[in-house]
């Protein structure tokens, strides 16, 4: 997967940058609207990850050129302005995700993920990670065949896992993924916790492995055994 | 009491004080010159008593009408004094005071004790006289002063009537709004009008860099928090800490979530306050509640609380999708923070009346309270105390009537949507 991001904040951009290099995807930069514009008239990029916050001009422009010239590219907007309207014309525009910052690297992780699915790998609903399957155009969960009865959050908890593969997602960062705003940090310890136990026990009553490793107690990651 | 009748009753108590002491510093001046002008015609009528004796040259007591001359033996000297006497008056037959003159004359050689009195205007005659011209003029006075004074006051005080009328118009919110307060020829209310003025814009001036503030501040605050996140992110899936480092990390996440709420939430407030939302809509309350309380399911269930819901079917309101969103979540958000494991949450829509209820601990404050931000019951609860605050200020958006209620251990929000 190679991502152009698009940020003014440098040190945000060198975050995001350094995670997604951790699992091979090649992630460029471009801090200002210019720089910007010069890479994609230059290469090709499967994501951009778009800040329309900039020194030198409304990203949107940025996106609506994206949209005329090179179709294929996924965009992901991220803003600190937290406007609804930026969202709208953004999504109008044709933008595939809005994120309002801040946000979770593991978040922004699986939009674009999901992003680079939908678009560059038409068709390819199959999720697998050893023998469990997640099939992502019916919702469904199989280990080794055997369809899982998850709820609607517990399927969503194990694609972020899938997405996020080998990487530590913190309870906020599970909970934020899971409920957004509507749960304080207090909470939402439980309520993950409670979730992450019914996914174990669902996953080896059909004979699965558990590849759910606690850290800590501070969070969890999907890891090989 | 109103202005004007306070001054009138204040001049009419000052001027009655000043007609009784001037009645009775004018009945003195008057007695004064009445008393002049009697001794003046008494020595007048000496004069032309000794006149008479020197013509007739009496040898004994002569006792005449209010007249007696007494011839003495010795040779005295001469002496004249005035004194006051009360005589029977001829014509009243009552007794009155009379100034009585009595002098010793030396005429032809021969000295005379002579006595002299009489009245021209009575002093009982003269005080009901004054007496009774200054209540009449008293009385005029009364009148005028009351219908000079109501008349008057409604045409003097029409400016600052006005201006009262602009003081209540004033809204802090409305920047647009024009403050016109009416000019005056007065001197009192130009200095209130100028000041009123000034005061107003100030007052705007203020609240308008407040709400800059805090709308940029939230704004602000989102980057930096970002950048936070994403480098404890990084620092967390490295890989290369120890449980105690994980820890720290953790714990700064989650309070950085908080700070992260904090912001959001106070950039939603302010965001209503400036009226962004604006796209008012007829919303199906009843199928955005149900809606609303399926992603809350899983919430409630995972605490095990009892939701019982009584929800009239097709209730229309008009207000923005965003808000109304807001307002519920924030809601329900609420019913479920605050409850206990195994509690209740009763959910009613009635007409126009939405009644959420949850079972939760007693209140350490009043209830409305904690409509204000930041106010919570729990100081030390993790929530931000600003759910409410984002309820109330929706609810006054579209002026819907809001309450708290708590008995015993049941809190119960009622929203009116009757607006």
């Amino acid at each position: 997967m190679k991502l152009l991001l698009v940020e003014d904040q440098i040190e945000l951009a060198s975050s995001i940058q350094n995670y997604f290099q951790e699992d091979g995807s090649i992630c460029e930069y471009a801090s200002t609207f210019q720089s910007a514009s010069e890479k994609l008239h230059l290469y090709q990029y499967d994501i951009l990850v778009l800040d329309i916050m900039l020194p030198d001009g409304n990203g949107l422009s940025i996106l609506e050129t994206v949209k005329k010239n090179q179709p294929e590219i996924g965009v992901i907007i991220v803003s600190a302005k937290n406007a609804l309207d930026d969202e709208l014309k953004g999504l109008d525009l044709g933008a595939d995700d809005y994120l309002p910052k801040p946000f979770h690297l593991a978040e922004l992780n699986a939009r674009t993920k999901a992003v680079f699915r939908r678009r560059l790998q038409k068709g390819q609903n199959l999720l697998i990670f050893h023998e469990i399957q997640l099939n992502l155009e019916t919702h469904e969960a199989s280990v080794e065949g055997e369809i899982l009865d998850l709820t609607k959050k517990e399927f969503e908890l194990l694609h972020y896992f899938f997405v996020n593969q080998k990487r530590l997602l913190t309870k906020q960062a599970i909970a934020e993924h899971l409920w957004g705003d509507y749960m304080d940090t207090a909470d939402s310890f439980d309520f993950v916790y409670q979730h992450i136990k019914n996914l174990r026990k669902k996953i080896a009553s059909a004979g699965g492995n558990d590849y759910l490793k606690t850290v800590y107690g501070v969070g969890y990651k999907m890891n090989d055994i | 009491m109103n202005l004007i009748i306070r001054v009138t009753i204040l001049f009419v108590l000052v001027s009655l004080i000043v007609f009784l002491v001037g009645g009775v510093i004018s009945f003195r001046i008057m007695m004064r010159e009445v008393n002049s002008e009697q001794q003046h015609f008494l020595n007048e009528r000496l004069n032309r008593v000794i006149g008479m004796i020197e013509r007739r040259k009496p040898l004994d007591t002569i006792k005449m009408n209010k007249l007696m001359i007494v011839p003495l033996n010795k040779t005295k000297e001469e002496t004249t004094s005035f004194s006051d006497t009360l005589v029977m008056h001829t014509q009243l037959q009552r007794i009155e005071p009379h100034l009585k003159l009595e002098a010793i004359r030396n005429v032809s050689g021969r000295s005379y004790f002579i006595s002299l009195y009489d009245v021209i205007i009575e002093p009982d005659d003269i005080k009901d006289g004054l007496v009774e011209s200054l209540v009449t003029m008293y009385l005029i006075l009364l009148g005028a002063v009351m219908v000079i004074g109501f008349i008057s006051s409604y045409f003097i005080l029409k400016p600052f009537n006005s201006t009262l009328l602009a003081i209540r118009k004033f809204s802090l919110t409305e920047p647009d709004q024009e403050v016109n307060f009416p000019k005056s020829g007065i001197k009192e209310f130009k200095r209130l009008n100028l000041f009123l003025e000034e005061m107003t814009a100030k007052v705007r001036s203020d609240y308008q860099s407040l709400k800059e503030f805090s709308e940029n501040a939230s704004h602000e605050l989102q980057t930096p928090i970002a950048i936070i996140q994403g480098k404890l992110d990084v620092l967390l899936d490295a890989g290369k800490l120890n449980e105690g480092q994980i820890t720290q990390i953790s714990s700064a996440q989650s309070t950085l979530q908080r700070l992260k709420n904090l912001s959001t939430s106070l950039s939603i407030l302010t965001k209503i306050e400036n009226k962004e939302f604006d796209k008012i809509s007829s919303l199906n309350l009843s199928s955005t509640i149900s809606e609303m309380l399926e992603e809350f399911r899983e919430l409630i269930d995972l605490k095990s609380i009892v939701l019982t819901k009584d929800i009239e079917e097709d209730i229309i309101i008009e207000m923005d999708e965003v808000l109304c969103g807001l307002l519920l979540t924030n809601l329900l958000n609420n019913a479920v923070r605050h409850n206990w494991e195994t509690g209740k949450i009763n959910i009613s829509l009635k007409g126009e009346l939405l009644e959420v209820s949850n079972s939760g601990t007693d209140l350490n404050v009043q209830p409305g309270e904690l409509f204000q931000r930041f106010k919570k019951s729990n100081q030390s609860s993790s929530s931000l105390g600003l759910g409410l605050a984002i309820v109330k200020k929706i609810c006054d958006l579209y002026s819907f009537k809001l309450e708290y209620l708590q008995k015993e251990e049941q809190h119960t929000i009622k929203i009116s949507f009757r607006n």
